[in-house]
């Protein structure tokens, strides 16, 4: 049976085709601009191979230029020793000197060139004269049109004329007329209908036809088409989106296959309109005889990559060397915290904790994935938004909406209709063609005085655009969970779930500050990627304010009894958001504390004042605020400036120089400077006895971190095809798709320029991220044993798993399936 | 007290005021030629210090025009225009230049930005000023060619090289027109200075033959710097350049064709024939352009339509002989196109308050037809009323037509929802023609307009913009009917006018090669396998698009 089926050609055409659409990551609008790994769907290759077959079929890097390594090298941030243990990998002893020939010898080479197999485009693009106008090449301009015939038919809030939505992307690109009018054509603008006529409609028979037609040999098939949607990469990630939204709902979306169809219709006509020039059989000749040498190409690109990575392997494990020489081997004594403080783990929160740590000895800090473990979507109150407010691997369970109360604390409705109404219809006065005249001449002046304001500083902070057209001032209004009141039992089951997660079951002091994170830039159309990832792109201030209400409420605190938590009375949970950009927290719902509570919580605002010096100070320098560091209140002032500034494109580094993600006791860090370089977990092993926390912790967090850290570094060694290229030449698509880089081209996913380098060096070092985890080596392998996801992560590289022993601290790491100590690779060792 | 209305003749201006209405020219190109030696660091302090400068001199001009009255001599001229012009290009230039201060921050050549930037400033800031035909040619010419500078500051993007080229080819065709303007004016009228000519030309019972031609090929200049149809593309492309230069060129270089045509306005008012063309080819802009706006995906494409429609609209009013409205309108557009740029990165904010609202409902032809009504009967009741306040000036047949485009205008907000129109709505809807008729008052005080209009032109505008609102109307009630789904795909292409264009410019002058470009990330080196033996081709890792529409 088996044989029967793979060896039916559209078997293997269909093959080919899923597993093309499979390699291509998801991204995500720009309003949930969260992080993704865009290497994912090449995670169950190890990740040597998959940079082979990446550098052939997309002509992409994983890793640094050589130059580059030198550099850190000659900085001190490349150990010598570590080549070893780099080559190692390999098995091949004699790669460890040839990385140090790169680093140190007279041999020294540049970065071999990438090999990238042809597409009819860059066969058609080699010959001279033959691009479709002077200056530009086919390879662009199939990019650009493809662009724009996608955007057309995704836009949702940009253009206000869209086409006829009956159609699928890809029968709408059939008998679109930008192919046939658009260029000059060998044949004239006729043939170019005639042979659109002559492809199958059907998206999958049009691939296999023009796969046959181009005479693509079985073995090459799916290289080649996966080589095909690399070429319009970005639109490929929106299409991923889509299906994987689609499939989060139980449905499907195929328009990733119409994607594909599109392109490869360009290619069939590209190929034919040579045709008659006597250059067509060159063509298919060339075509065919450079997709035969595939896995010969393949194979030398893995050859020659080998140095890189153990270049990059020693720059990882020199990273790796600083937290293992650092961490406590000795748990110090701890008193009764007065202020239990719950942070995401963001490796943003990791430079305010430890300034909090540092204002009194009464605080503990502790770092919890930032949207809480509650599974929610949120509708502000009285609109017609809702949007999810968890990670998007997810999908949300519970919906969350706004309560409004009256100064007396009666419900009242939240009702913002008619105030929306009356903005809708002055928008449309706005922006319809025969209004925008008079619109200017009426009301454009006035934009005079807007321009003046926008380039004056300030440092009040913008209203909330959340709240828009509502009359309530926003205090009276929170968010509630309306299971809360539907069904207690079933909330205090979520609330025992989190606080499971959170490895909170007892020992609560009297305040309980659980801090969601967000920032603050203006003009900025990846601001959501500033926000709380783990929040779906927004800020954490809902899942805080929810989980809160959820744990002071006196019938679920009593449900909560019976399943084996007893939050003491005196216990009271306060919601809190961390703004990253000015390292500002902000308490909610203060009002609501009971009057023992008050001293402890303007005691708490002092000390989140103070810590709020200490983080900004600490992260100044690297803004290039080091000027306003004597005194802190300017320092302040400069930063709220600096966030609120329309020009501004580095309102701050988000999570730029991530490397570590650490999941064990916070006091095995507690006293390490680590940078804001590591996201922070807790956990301790000794009370998971199933290993469930633990296999959540591995398979949730530690993906994410695994997207935000591969986002990072893709974005940085090839920001031409992961990132989003200079941000002063966005343009935004579709109202929230994504951005253009200047007219169009391919949609542009990943992040800018500015959010990686500061004009002068990188502020993201790509480096691999290295998971500490505190646990026994037994539970960590049933983990990585039970996990398919885990086990990809791990075993092919895209991560080091690295083992805190709990009795003594020592570091171990999992190399070929084995444990080996650390260390002796500890400076004093050496 | 001096007269309010720029009145000809103008009083000659004296010698020593010339530096002064200089002045602004020479703050900014001295800045310019002080970041060539200055460090990164203080460039753009400097920068910011020549704006400071500008501004500074702008608004002794004013006091000047103020307290002397309007006045001109070989060189210069101080008048309405002038001083309303040059506070326009100096706030814009004040604030695009803080902004590019921050915004471009990193970037390897941002002091040569910096220069250019400050160039284009000065060079504009003297066509603004100047009253003499050969100094103004040359100063219109210099702004284009330092513009050029900016347009192409990521010189290794082949669509920024392109773009810049194919605006080049248009603006050495359109200095050619000027060119050649400016010899028919000297020859007929014995002058180069501007007041005079236009004096000399109204002198004569008939407009000489030389006038007619000079004053159509000033148009024909017009009509290609301000990126009409078919010579749009180069509006519509250049975001391959930053942010802050698309503004500076959407708020103070492509309205300049209407400045110059203000300078010449009682010749174009005697020259049927280049009334005639600046009408047509205003409103098939103004309509063609503002629909192919609505069907725009990115939202910088989509405001380079708009200003590609809206400089239509402002020569149109060229031609019918409404001047006052043209500087209004050159004024308004400016400072609105400037903030939408610069703040265009709100996109995505904008996008989630609009989610916040239920979406509109699809309108029916009944409650459109009602909301025409309501807004017919509110603008003419308001225009019957504003006749008769006392100190009012008459509104002209030109009037009446614009103020039919600006009742349709408001028909968004007099359109019943759900069966009513709120009072509020209407009282809302009631502040645009009111502002309108106010700020006509206004301007109509400042500038003068032509006498009559030829009824042939009013009836084409009046047809051109019902023409608009009936499309408008017809993808809004049946988005997905007939005439909207067939017409849709053009309005998309832009009709492939551009596309037609660019090949013919092309083929007779092709775009230079791409330069390279320090970059702060690193691309990965790839080379194409074997595309045809004997070339390997390397490429850069980004696709680069070179055209967009």
């Amino acid at each position: 049976m088996t044989t029967t089926t793979t060896a039916d050609p559209s078997a293997i055409m269909r093959n080919a085709i899923d597993s093309a659409c499979d390699r291509v990551a998801p991204t995500w609008p720009l309003d949930q601009f969260i992080a993704v790994n865009p290497y994912w769907g090449w995670r169950q290759m190890s990740i040597y191979d998959a940079a082979a077959h990446l550098g052939t079929l997309a002509g992409t890097a994983l890793t640094m230029p050589r130059s580059w390594f030198r550099d850190e090298f000659a900085a001190g941030r490349l150990a010598d020793h570590h080549l070893d243990a780099g080559a190692a990998v390999f098995g091949d002893p004699g790669l460890a000197d040839a990385a140090r020939e790169q680093l140190l010898g007279s041999h020294a080479s540049n970065t071999p060139a990438l090999t990238r197999l042809p597409l009819v485009t860059d066969i058609v693009d080699a010959v001279p004269g033959a691009g479709p106008l002077p200056g530009r090449t086919w390879a662009d301009l199939v990019a650009h049109q493809i662009g724009q015939h996608c955007a057309g038919h995704f836009d949702q809030w940009q253009a206000t004329w869209s086409p006829d939505l009956d159609h699928t992307l890809f029968d709408s690109w059939r008998t679109s007329l930008a192919i046939t009018h658009g260029f000059g054509w060998q044949h004239g603008s006729r043939w170019a209908r005639a042979q659109l006529d002559i492809l199958p409609s059907a998206p999958a028979e049009a691939i296999a036809f023009v796969i046959h037609e181009l005479g693509i040999g079985e073995a090459a098939c799916e290289a080649y088409v996966t080589a095909v949607l690399a070429s319009v990469n970005g639109w490929a990630a929106w299409c991923a989106y889509r299906r994987f939204q689609a499939r989060l709902a139980g449905r499907d979306d195929g328009s990733i296959i119409d994607l594909l169809a599109i392109r490869l219709g360009w290619e069939w006509l590209l190929a034919n309109d040579t045709a008659d020039t006597g250059d067509n059989a060159s063509t298919l000749t060339s075509l065919s005889a450079a997709w035969d040498t595939m896995a010969v190409v393949v194979d030398t690109t893995r050859q020659s990559q080998r140095v890189d990575w153990v270049l990059q392997s020693a720059l990882e494990r020199t990273y790796q060397d600083t937290v293992i020489d650092g961490l406590a081997t000795l748990q110090p004594d701890a008193g009764t915290p007065e202020v239990q403080a719950v942070f995401c783990i963001d490796v943003r929160s990791e430079v305010f904790r430890r300034a909090l740590e540092g204002t009194s000895g009464s605080v503990v800090t502790r770092g919890f994935a930032g949207f809480f473990g509650l599974p929610i979507s949120y509708t502000p109150g009285g609109s017609a938004l809702t949007r999810p407010q968890l990670p998007g691997l997810l999908a949300p369970a519970l919906n969350v909406t706004d309560v409004g109360m009256d100064r007396r604390g009666h419900p009242v409705d939240v009702d913002r209709s008619g105030t929306l109404a009356e903005r809708q219809r002055w928008d449309a006065f706005r922006h319809q063609p025969s209004s925008i005249f008079s619109f200017v001449e009426t009301i454009g002046a006035w934009y005079a005085v807007k321009l003046v304001k926008a380039s004056l500083p300030h440092r009040d902070q913008p209203s909330k655009w959340e709240d828009e057209g509502l009359r309530h001032p926003h205090n009276r209004i929170r968010p509630r969970l309306a299971l809360i009141d539907d069904d207690p039992r079933a909330a205090a089951a979520h609330a025992h779930r989190v606080l499971t997660g959170m490895g909170m079951l007892d020992g609560f002091a009297p305040l309980v500050m659980l801090c969601g994170h967000g920032s603050r830039s203006a003009n900025n159309p990846h601001a959501a990627g500033l926000d709380c990832g783990a929040c779906g792109g927004q800020t954490g201030e809902v899942n805080a304010r929810v989980l809160a209400d959820l744990l002071n409420d006196v019938d679920v605190r009593r449900e909560l009894g019976p399943l084996g938590v007893d939050v003491p009375e005196s216990t009271w949970f306060m919601a809190a958001l961390h703004t990253t950009t000015t390292d500002d927290v902000e308490l909610f719902d203060a009002d609501l504390a009971p009057d023992s509570h008050r001293q402890r919580i303007i005691e708490l605002q002092r000390w989140l004042d103070i810590a709020g010096d200490a983080a900004r100070a600490e992260r100044a320098c690297a803004l290039g605020l080091g000027h306003a560091l004597k005194s802190q209140r300017r320092l302040q002032r400069t930063i709220m400036k600096r966030a609120n500034d329309w020009s501004q494109v580095r309102p701050e580094w988000g999570l730029a120089g991530n490397a570590a993600f650490i999941v064990a006791p916070r006091w095995r860090t507690r006293h390490l400077d680590l940078e804001g370089r590591c996201f922070l977990h807790d956990y301790d092993w000794s009370r998971d006895p199933d290993l469930a926390v633990l296999t959540l912790i591995m398979t949730a967090p530690m993906v994410v971190t695994n997207w935000i850290n591969l986002q990072y570094n893709a974005s940085t060694v090839d920001n031409g095809r992961f990132g989003s290229g200079n941000k002063v030449l966005h343009n935004v698509v579709g109202g929230n798709i994504g951005v253009f880089e200047g007219n169009g081209g391919d949609l542009r996913i990943g992040l800018p320029i500015q959010s990686l380098h500061d004009g002068q060096t990188l502020r993201h070092r790509p480096l691999r991220l290295s998971v500490f985890i505190e646990a026994p080596r037994a539970a960590i392998d049933a983990v990585i044993a039970a996990q398919p996801v885990v086990r990809d992560l791990v075993l092919n590289g895209w991560l080091h798993i690295l083992r805190i022993e709990p009795s003594n601290g020592t570091v171990e790491e999992r190399s070929n399936e084995n444990w080996t100590v650390r260390q002796e690779t500890r400076r004093d060792a050496r | 007290m001096t007269a309010l209305h720029d009145s000809l003749p103008l009083a000659n201006l004296p010698t020593w005021s010339t530096v002064l209405v200089l002045a602004p020219a020479l703050a900014a190109s001295c800045g310019s030629l002080l970041i060539g030696r200055a460090s990164i660091a203080r460039s753009w302090g400097l920068a910011r210090a020549a704006t400071g400068a500008m501004a500074l001199a702008a608004l002794m001009v004013t006091v000047l025009r103020m307290t002397r009255g309007s006045q001109a001599n070989g060189v210069v001229r101080v008048d309405n225009v002038t001083v309303s012009v040059l506070g326009l290009i100096c706030l814009v230039g004040a604030v695009v230049v803080r902004y590019s201060s921050v915004y471009l921050h990193g970037d390897p050549h941002e002091r040569r930005y910096a220069r250019r930037m400050l160039a284009t400033l000065a060079a504009v800031s003297l066509v603004v000023v100047a009253n003499n035909v050969l100094l103004l040619v040359a100063a219109w010419a210099v702004a284009s060619v330092a513009l050029h500078g900016l347009l192409t500051f990521f010189g290794d993007r082949p669509a920024a090289i392109a773009v810049a080229h194919k605006k080049f080819l248009l603006a050495r065709c359109a200095d050619a027109c000027m060119l050649g303007a400016t010899v028919a004016f000297g020859l007929t009228f014995s002058t180069l200075q501007i007041d005079l000519i236009v004096e000399r030309a109204l002198a004569s019972p008939s407009l000489p033959a030389g006038a007619r031609i000079g004053i159509f090929l000033v148009a024909l200049a017009a009509v290609l710097k301000c990126a009409q149809l078919p010579f749009h593309g180069w509006l519509i492309q250049v975001m391959e350049a930053p942010t802050p230069v698309s503004a500076l060129l959407h708020a103070g270089v492509v309205n300049l064709g209407g400045l110059v045509l203000l300078r010449f306005a009682p010749i174009v008012d005697r020259a049927v024939e280049t009334r005639a063309v600046l009408v047509v080819i205003g409103v098939v802009t103004a309509v063609v352009a503002s629909l192919v706006m609505t069907t725009r995906v990115s939202v910088k494409v989509a405001l380079a339509w708009s200003t590609c429609a809206q400089m239509g609209f402002m020569l149109m009013q060229c031609g019918l002989g409404i001047w006052e409205m043209a500087l209004l309108h050159l004024l308004a557009h400016s400072v609105y196109k400037a903030h939408a740029f610069l703040s265009a990165g709100n996109t995505v904010r904008q996008t989630q308050r609009m989610q916040l609202a239920v979406p509109p409902a699809i309108p029916e032809a009944r409650s459109l037809l009602t909301g025409v009504g309501i807004a017919v009967a509110l603008t003419s009741a308001l225009a019957a009323a504003w006749t008769h306040v006392p100190g009012t000036a008459p509104l002209s047949a030109a009037a009446w037509t614009l103020l039919g485009v600006v009742a349709l205008a408001v028909v968004p907000l007099t359109t019943p929802c759900r069966g009513r129109v709120r009072a509020s709505s209407i009282a809302r809807a009631s502040i645009v023609p009111a502002a309108y008729l106010a700020l006509h008052d206004l301007f109509g005080r400042v500038v003068p307009h032509a006498d009559a209009t030829p009824v042939g032109l009013l009836v084409f505008t009046a047809v051109g913009f019902t023409g608009l609102f009936v499309v408008q109307c017809a993808f809004m009630v049946s988005p997905q009917g007939r005439f909207a789904s067939r017409m849709r795909p053009w309005i998309y292409a832009g009709l492939f006018l551009d596309e037609a264009f660019t090949r013919l410019a092309f083929s007779v002058s092709p775009p230079p090669a791409p330069k390279p470009r320090e970059a702060a990330l690193p691309h990965p080196l790839v080379v194409t396998a074997n595309p045809t033996a004997h070339l390997p081709v390397a490429t850069p890792a980004a696709p680069v698009a070179a055209s967009s529409r």
